[in-house]
Order: structure tokens, then C-alpha cells, then sequence
């Protein structure tokens, strides 16, 4: 047994010892086999370091792609992206339902935020608390820690900095606008960022439909009214069979801007933006209005594309230095009084002299060149938005050129406040009539609407005066003529 | 009575004709005098209805701009025909004024007594109308002042509200359109009267239609 057992491995340690020195022999043949059938290993440039790169590279790539993986797994953004959407999650849990807070002035602000809305929206993976910076974990406000807010328009005046944050652009424009600038006058209506943004479920910009108006109806209602009955409003809300198919109807922001709105009824500003679409209007124009230039420059849009629009002569202030209406500055003295000293008097004195005598601005250094225009705008925001088809433009030059239509014409004072807006006095209908004003408002003069009485006088005295010389030497003459003859007998 | 050499001198030899001597109105003052006469009445009733729109039906108020702006443009070449012609020829001396003034009231009195009274009782003109020297002291003084200050100032108030925006700074400089407008009209007013008593002073020749013809023809008639 024992020597068959032994006898056994003697054989078995030897045939191993064969079979592993074949397998190490097979090998090495196929391994140099193998480096045979290359067809670099027979070039001599296969032997050089470039050629041996690709593979080089390609254990690299593969390095580099195990280690994004691994990065993957470990990246800080998608962690913290991870850790905002779990605390979110946390404020969700209790905010999706339904729930208010009661406020000092006894209404209640509402504290539900649809989850779902929320984390379909573009803030869905902002930290609530990012804007919400008085309400952390460990400071949310219980009833032994309550914060007090006095209503819901004082706190969405206050987190309307929060959007800063990440929209710094828009908001800057905003900043800039005559929302914002009646904002920080205290009106209670003037929009913030959240009147027109629901900061829970933000929409894009397309969703602002013309059908709507929203957000812009919410306050102007009126006169999203009048635009959508205007050619503009039928047009965008048709499918923009307006013009060019490329070319869309304006929407309100198209023109008064959406986060820089502006109040287009100033100046030139508001023929810049008709212009701005409709290039060619002073060209077709010029075909057929005589001064199309000064047309388009003092009467505003308005005045003829909504026919049935009231309208008004407005004397505005102007820089006749700077070339543009005189506007008044921060830290300007009030200027109402005067203004309404102009419109209550202006009928019977010269206007630009009442301002001045009232002391201007009341303050030194303003410009020393100043006179009043006179604009022809329509009455009212209303009627600014009832444009209507080219072929109910007005087009008959008696419209506004006839004896008498100026006097029957409002007329208003106003003046370019520092936020954008303009104030309005409404003035005596006698101010542009008066011949004190001839010079101050000395830029303006429409044919046929002049009413001065003087000139009409001396117009009828010249007619009586060539009619009466005529007579009257004709009648002299016969009388001499009569009269000698008379002698002579 | 002695003649003035003015008076003796003979017309140029392009204007010469039979009877140079009474040839008084040469054809480019001619054709200027009755274009602008022209002129001056479709610029006058377009005016009025510019002005008092609506009082008269004749045409619409655009039309009545266009006339008035085409006429007003044909008025203005025209003025250079006379321009030319008195600056270019030596008719030029019918234009001169006088410069002693004793001697101008004097001519001018007596002128006036003769439109006054002489005129009627069948005296001769106290001035002889002759090639080089056909305006009396009045018209010479009166067209001097209308053909070289009025018309002019006319045309560029016209010219300036022609085109208000091209013409914005030099209209600025005259003080505005109020101005320049007002400036316009005044002159409009006077060349009302003016027009009228033109046509009757033109009309108190020998016959009513003498002058009237003689300014057609060119040729002063025998009195």
C-alpha cells in the first residue's frame, strides 16, 4: 500500500512537472506567435513609443471613466442637490397642505405650496430656505417663536429682494422700471416681482398669453380691454395674420417692456416703439402727408390710428438745451404748483412765464432754455391701446385743420416725473390761443386751427382796406368831377 | 422843359424795337409780371382756405396745401426771371432810388396830388414813363420795399413751413414756428390789400384796360 502509494506519487510529481513545462512551453510560443501576427511588431515604427500610445491611452480612458463614475456617485452637487430636494421634501411634508397664517392687519397669507407644482417648476430645486432665510430648521417660527408680519403686500415687498439672488439682470431692470418706482413711493398696488411670478410654480414667458393678459390685466384691466379689441389684439390672438408671418402682433411687453415697463406716453418714446416694428412709416408718410416729419414728431400715434379716440394738446417742458422734455430730478421741488398755476392761468398770461415767475423748479442751475411743446396725444391709456385698422386711420387733414378745432381740444400741462410717469394738469382751453404765448410755445402752430383773434382783425381791415380804396378813390373822383362841373355851369 | 439824361437814354440793342422809346415793360418782366400775378391769386385763395378752412368749398384742405406748396414753388423760380433780368440788363436803373430825399417828397407829393385830384380833373402824370425810369417815386419806393424785403421774407417763412423738420434750426434761430408763421400771415394780409389796389391803380389809365394792355404788349400808350 504503502509502496504503491509512494510508487503512485513518484509518477504523478513528474508527469506534473511535464505537463506544467508544456503548458509554460505552449504559452510562450503563443505568446510569441501572437507578437508575430502583429503587423506593427513588424514595422520598425511599431517599436517606437508613439505607436505603443494608443494603447497607452486607451487604459487610460478607461481609468478615467471608472473615475467619473466614482465622481459621479461622490458629486457635491447632486449631493447637495439631494440634501435640498430631502430638507425641501421636509418644508413640503407640511406646506402641501393646506394652511394660513394669520396677519397683523387680519387677513390671512396663505402658507400652502403644491408640492407637485412646486418641484415640476424651474424653483423646484431651489432650497426653500434660500429665499426664505428667516425660516431655518432650527428657527421656524412656532408659536412661542412667531414672526410678525403685518400683511401680505408689506412681506411681498420684503422678499421681493430674494429674487436678486439668482435674476440679478431682470431685477435690475425692474429696479428701473415704473412699478418699481411706484413701489418705492408706497403704493399699494404697484407690482413686485411675486405680483406677476408665483414664486411656488414660476411658468415661462410663453404662458403669458394675449387670450389672458395675465399678468398685466390683473391691474390693467381696461386697457387690456381696448387692445384686444385693437388691430394688434385681433391679430395675435388670430394667429398674427397682421403682417409677415415672422412677425408677431405686440403683446403688452412687446412695447412697455416686461420687467423695465415703462409709460410710453412720453415724448418720443412712444413713436420709437410704434416705429420699431412699423420701419416704414415715415416713408409712407411721406407720400402723402405734407410735414410728415413734424407730424410723426408731434402727433402722437394714437391721435390717427384710433380714430375714435378723445384727444388733447399736452405742453410739455422742455430743454431746449439737452433737446429733450425736461423731467424732473430727485430732490427737485415740487413742481404741481406751478404747473397748475400754468393751467389755470395760461389761458390769459404766458404760460412759460407763470413757470418761471412761480420760480421753475425752484431750484438753481436748472436749464435756461426752456420752452413748452405741445404734443397731440390722446385722453387717456385707453385710448392709446384702441389702434385700429389702417383703413379707419384718420386720412382727412379737416379732422384736425378747421377753424375752431383747437379751442373745442383739451389741453393739459405736464411734466416727466423722475420715475417715468407723467402728471397731467388739465389747463384752460384759452392757453394755446393766447398771444402772450406766442412765444413760449413758440414751437407749435397747426394750420388752419389758428385762432388768433388779432390777426383775423388785420386780415379783415386789409380786405376792407382793398375794397374801401378802390370806392372810396372812385367816389372822389366823381364827386371832384361833378363838382367842377357844377362850377363850370 | 429839359430832359434828364435817363430819360434821353435808349434801350439795348437785344430790346431794341420800332418804337423803343415806348417800350416800356421788355417780355421776361412781362412774363414774370403776369406768372406772378397769377401766382399771387391761387396763392392768396389757397392761403384763406388753408387758413379758414371749411369757409369756402372749394376744394379740400389737402389740395389746397399741394396748390399752394406747387404755386408757391413756381412763384419762387419766377422771382429769379425778374431777379435775373433787372440784375443781368441795365433796366436796373428803374429801380434806383432817389436819394435826395427834398427831391423825393417832392415827386412824391406831387404824385399824390395827381392821384388825389389831377388825376380826375384830366392832368398829365408829374412823371414821364420812359424805357429806363417808368416808376413814379411811390412805386419805385413801394416795389423796391416789396420785391426786395416782403417777397423774399415771404418765400423763406413759406419755404421754412413747407418743410418744418428740415428747416428746424433755422426756424429756431427766427424765435419758432410761431414766428415765422405769424411773419407769414402778416405779409399774407398785406399783399390782400395791396393785390386789390394794385388791380385799381392798374386800371386808372386813359381807359380802365390801358394799363392792363400796355402791360401785355410791353408798349406804354399815348396818353
Amino acid at each position: 500500500m504503502v509502496r504503491s502509494t509512494s510508487g503512485g506519487t513518484g509518477t504523478v510529481l513528474p508527469v506534473l512537472t511535464v505537463f506544467i513545462c508544456c503548458c509554460m512551453l505552449f504559452s510562450g510560443a503563443l505568446f510569441a506567435l501572437q507578437k508575430d501576427e502583429s503587423p506593427t511588431s513588424a514595422s520598425p515604427v511599431t517599436e517606437s513609443p508613439v505607436t505603443e500610445e494608443p494603447p497607452a491611452e486607451t487604459a487610460a480612458a478607461e481609468q478615467d471613466a471608472v473615475s467619473v463614475v466614482e465622481e459621479q456617485v461622490k458629486d457635491p452637487a447632486a449631493l447637495k442637490l439631494e440634501e435640498t430636494l430631502k430638507k425641501n421634501s421636509k418644508c413640503l411634508k407640511c406646506h402641501n397642505r393646506e394652511r394660513s397664517k394669520l396677519l397683523e392687519d387680519g387677513s390671512e397669507l396663505s402658507l400652502q405650496v403644491h408640492k407637485d407644482g412646486y418641484l415640476a417648476s424651474a424653483h423646484g430645486e431651489v432650497s426653500c430656505v434660500s429665499c426664505h432665510r428667516a425660516i431655518g430648521n432650527r428657527k421656524h417660527p412656532s408659536k412661542s417663536t412667531n414672526i410678525n408680519i403685518t400683511s401680505e403686500r408689506e412681506y411681498s415687498v420684503e422678499m421681493n429682494g430674494s429674487c436678486r439672488k439668482c435674476h440679478m439682470q431682470k431685477y435690475k431692470q425692474y429696479k428701473g422700471s415704473v412699478h418699481s418706482a411706484l413701489v418705492a413711493q408706497g403704493s399699494e398696488k404697484a407690482p413686485v416681482c411675486t405680483s406677476c411670478h408665483n414664486p411656488h410654480a414660476p411658468v415661462s414667458m410663453v404662458n403669458y398669453q394675449a387670450e389672458t393678459g395675465l399678468p398685466c390685466k390683473n391691474c390693467h384691466e381696461n386697457i387690456f380691454n381696448a387692445y384686444s379689441a385693437s388691430v394688434h389684439g385681433k391679430a395675435r390672438i388670430s394667429g398674427n395674420t397682421i403682417r409677415d408671418s415672422h412677425i408677431q402682433a405686440p403683446i403688452c411687453s412687446d412695447c412697455h417692456h416686461s420687467h423695465e415697463v415703462t409709460a410710453l406716453a412720453i415724448g418720443d418714446v412712444l413713436r420709437t416703439t410704434c416705429i420699431a416694428c412699423h420701419e416704414n412709416v415715415t416713408l409712407l408718410h411721406n407720400q402723402w402727408l405734407p410735414n410728415a416729419g413734424t407730424h410723426l414728431d408731434i402727433v402722437s400715434c394714437a391721435v390717427c390710428h384710433a380714430p375714435f379716440a378723445q384727444r388733447k394738446f399736452d405742453l410739455h417742458l422742455y430743454d431746449n438745451v439737452a433737446k429733450v422734455p425736461l423731467t424732473m430730478q430727485e430732490g427737485d421741488a415740487p413742481i404741481q404748483e406751478q404747473l397748475q398755476a400754468i393751467a389755470d392761468e395760461g389761458g390769459t398770461g404766458d404760460p412759460l412765464e407763470i413757470w418761471k415767475a412761480r420760480g421753475g423748479f425752484g431750484k438753481e442751475g436748472q436749464p435756461a432754455d426752456i420752452s413748452l411743446r405741445s404734443r397731440m396725444e390722446v385722453m387717456s391709456g385707453v385710448a392709446a391701446h384702441q389702434i385700429a385698422s389702417k383703413s379707419f386711420a384718420v386720412r382727412t387733414c379737416e379732422s384736425c385743420h378747421e377753424p375752431g378745432w383747437r379751442q373745442k381740444q383739451n389741453v393739459t400741462v405736464s411734466i416727466t416725473q423722475s420715475d417715468g410717469r407723467t402728471q397731467s394738469f388739465e389747463a384752460n382751453r384759452e392757453a394755446l390761443s393766447s398771444v402772450k404765448a406766442v412765444e413760449s410755445i413758440s414751437d407749435f402752430y397747426a394750420l388752419g386751427g389758428n385762432p388768433s383773434k388779432f390777426l383775423d382783425i388785420l386780415l379783415l381791415l386789409s380786405l376792407a382796406a382793398g375794397i374801401a380804396v378802390p370806392i372810396g378813390h372812385f367816389t372822389l373822383g366823381k364827386m371832384i368831377k361833378e363838382y367842377m362841373a357844377r362850377g363850370e355851369k | 422843359m429839359s430832359t434828364s439824361p435817363i430819360e434821353q437814354k435808349q434801350p439795348d440793342v437785344w430790346i431794341k424795337t420800332k418804337d423803343s422809346e415806348l417800350y416800356i415793360n421788355p417780355l421776361p418782366v412781362r412774363i414774370w409780371h403776369w406768372l406772378n400775378a397769377l401766382g399771387f391769386v391761387v396763392l392768396i385763395l389757397t392761403g384763406t382756405h388753408i387758413r379758414y378752412a371749411n369757409l369756402f368749398n372749394l376744394m379740400s384742405f389737402e389740395t389746397a396745401i399741394k396748390t399752394h406748396n406747387w404755386v408757391a414753388f413756381a412763384v419762387i423760380a419766377n422771382y429769379f426771371v425778374w431777379l435775373g433780368f433787372y440784375l443781368f440788363s441795365d433796366r436796373i436803373t428803374v429801380y434806383h432810388p432817389e436819394l435826395n430825399m427834398r427831391k423825393f417828397f417832392d415827386k412824391a407829393f406831387k404824385q399824390m396830388m395827381y392821384y388825389g385830384y389831377g388825376i380826375f380833373r384830366g392832368h398829365k402824370s408829374p412823371h414821364k414813363v420812359v424805357p429806363y425810369d417808368k416808376f413814379n417815386p411811390m412805386q419805385s419806393i413801394t416795389y423796391q420795399i416789396v420785391m426786395l424785403l416782403v417777397v423774399p421774407v415771404q418765400f423763406i417763412t413759406g419755404l421754412m413751413m413747407w418743410d418744418v423738420k428740415r428747416f428746424e434750426a433755422p426756424i429756431a434761430m427766427l424765435g419758432g414756428l410761431n414766428t415765422v408763421v405769424t411773419v407769414h400771415v402778416l405779409i399774407y394780409i398785406f399783399f390782400v390789400s395791396f393785390t386789390m389796389i394794385h388791380a385799381y391803380m392798374g386800371a386808372l389809365g386813359s381807359t380802365p384796360a390801358t394799363h392792363f394792355r400796355e402791360m401785355f404788349t410791353g408798349y406804354e400808350e399815348e396818353h
